[in-house]
């Protein structure tokens, strides 16, 4: 079966950016930089970029276009005995697109929610009461939520349209789904600026505290937030690149993604924090009594600020749902995208059969975050795939890149196609300070959580977390182990 | 806004717009 590959290089940047791009740019990089020290956080967070996020991109793209093959392929070749690693990221990345569709889901509400503003005086209540009609704790998980049903149904509709193709489809579509975000965004910017109030949100936004960076969690702060937004350890780029032609470039693509996300990241910045000054004037409060992050930013926040609106509120509420929607989708097909050609290459599975049986999975999979106990859930799986799962594959990509393949030759083969050349400098990112940071980040995450739980539920939840972490490394091995169609 | 914030976008700005804008005009040679 020959592999596929990506028309143009334009389709296989525009896909690794629209992976990279996700929720996140906008719902929690504005915030992180304010709580970390304004336009101080900018320092970690360009140091984090060059020294990890960066180094791991070449890592994730030169390891695809190496191997021709998803992540297992990937870690296969470099050693038998390695390609759990590959399917550990392929665990992590399919528990992420469970909960993600189902966000999708709320996503999908929203935007005809926001129509007539249906959340009206109290959106906080909406969305909690009326919309999710939220349980009392994780345990008690009550009934499907057929509104969200729909949204997840549609998420996963669009999913299947946009891979049934494969590189073909994704090409396709991809120039939109990455271009419609960055042209909402600037009509947000310019709303925003135009908002009274506006300045003051972005003096909150960039206002440098010099004094914070004395402190370590401005620093790790900075490290996470690159590792997650890059998509790394979740064998999206892996596979991104393994559609590659054989002479293509790898670091300065890598260069082109890194940049693309960071400045749409900084660009989301604008929109947020001159909103939520405009929503502090209009409250009669300060902007760090507003601000707020992730889900609280997108369906609280937000939807509290449009009804505050001088005019234009619908307009601007439907095209801020436009914004997630479209950011989200190429971050969801980038997590299926990987999930399902794991099994292609090892397996020789053709995508017409495989696709539809993992969208049939995922759709049935998500109906578990439509429960009334949905959100708790979605919270403690995202906690455990990414503080967990995620940094233990990127430490291990790191390891074995570092020290097995010899991060030298590694550089050697990358420097051989590549326009840019990369130098020694990468071989102690690679070697040193990534594996030193993702170390004592997932050594700080298992002693916090051992020590307190997480996020005040009950302890059973916390043994529940690592026990999905467990048994993902468990069928990691066990997948390994099964042997692969014409090895 | 005041000078230091906006000290921290220019610098934002040219690192990461200037930078963007420079890899790409070295795959831009390379195409």
């Amino acid at each position: 079966m020959e592999r596929e590959r990506w028309n143009r290089r334009s389709d296989f940047l525009f896909a690794s950016i629209g992976a990279a791009i996700g929720l996140g740019n906008v719902w929690r990089f504005p915030y992180i930089t304010y709580r970390y020290g304004g336009g101080a956080f900018l320092i970690p967070y360009f140091i984090a970029l060059i020294t990890a996020g960066i180094p791991l991109v070449i890592v994730e793209f030169g390891l695809g276009r190496m191997a021709q093959g998803g992540a297992p392929l990937a870690f296969a070749k470099i050693k038998k005995g390695l390609e759990w690693i590959g399917w550990l990221a392929l665990f992590a990345v399919m528990s992420i697109f469970l909960y993600y569709s189902v966000i999708m889901g709320w996503i999908w509400n929203y935007i005809v929610f926001s129509v007539k503003a249906m959340w009206g005086a109290n959106p906080n209540a909406f969305f909690f009461n009326k919309f999710l009609h939220i349980s009392s704790g994780p345990g008690q998980l009550g009934g499907l939520n057929w509104m969200i049903i729909i949204g997840l149904a549609l998420t996963w509709l669009w999913s299947y349209n946009y891979l049934r193709r494969g590189t073909k489809s994704i090409g396709k579509e991809i120039y939109w789904t990455v271009s419609i975000p960055w042209v909402i965004l600037i009509i947000m910017v310019v709303r925003g600026l135009t908002l009274p109030g506006a300045v003051d949100g972005l003096n909150y936004y960039l206002t440098p505290n010099f004094k914070s960076l004395l402190n370590p969690e401005p620093w790790l702060a900075a490290y996470g937030q690159i590792f997650f937004t890059l998509s790394l350890g979740m064998g999206s780029l892996i596979i991104y690149s393994s559609y590659l032609p054989k002479d293509s470039d790898i670091a300065n693509n890598a260069f082109i993604t890194s940049l693309a996300n960071c400045g749409t990241a900084f660009f989301a910045g604008f929109a947020v924090f001159s909103t939520l000054g405009y929503l502090a004037v209009a409250k009669g409060v300060t902007v760090p009594q507003v601000a707020s992050s992730g889900i609280g930013l997108a369906f609280i926040t937000y939807p509290t600020t449009i009804s505050l609106l001088p005019f234009g509120a619908a307009f601007f509420g439907v095209i801020f749902f436009i914004l997630l929607l479209t950011l989200g989708i190429d971050s969801q097909i980038s997590q299926v995208e990987p999930f399902t050609a794991g099994f292609m290459d090892k397996w020789k599975f053709p995508r017409k059969f495989i696709l539809p049986i993992v969208v049939i999975f995922g759709f049935l999979g998500g109906l578990f975050f439509t429960t009334r106990a949905g959100y708790y859930w979605i919270d403690i799986f995202d906690h455990f795939t990414c503080s967990y799962i995620l940094t233990l594959v990127g430490l291990l990509e790191a390891i074995v890149v570092g020290y097995v393949i010899k991060a030298s030759k590694m550089r050697e083969y990358v420097n051989s196609v590549s326009e840019v050349k990369i130098g020694r400098w990468w071989d102690v990112c690679i070697m040193i300070i990534t594996p030193i940071i993702l170390g004592i980040s997932l050594v700080m995450e298992i002693i916090n959580t051992v020590r307190k739980g997480y996020g005040g539920y009950p302890g059973w939840v916390s043994f529940v977390g690592f026990g999905i972490v467990a048994l993902f490394i468990i069928l990691s091995v066990v997948l390994m182990k099964i042997k692969g169609k014409e090895e | 806004m005041n000078a230091s914030a906006i000290a921290m976008l220019v610098i934002g700005v040219v690192i990461l717009y200037g930078g963007l804008a420079y890899f790409i005009s070295r795959a831009m040679k390379h195409k």
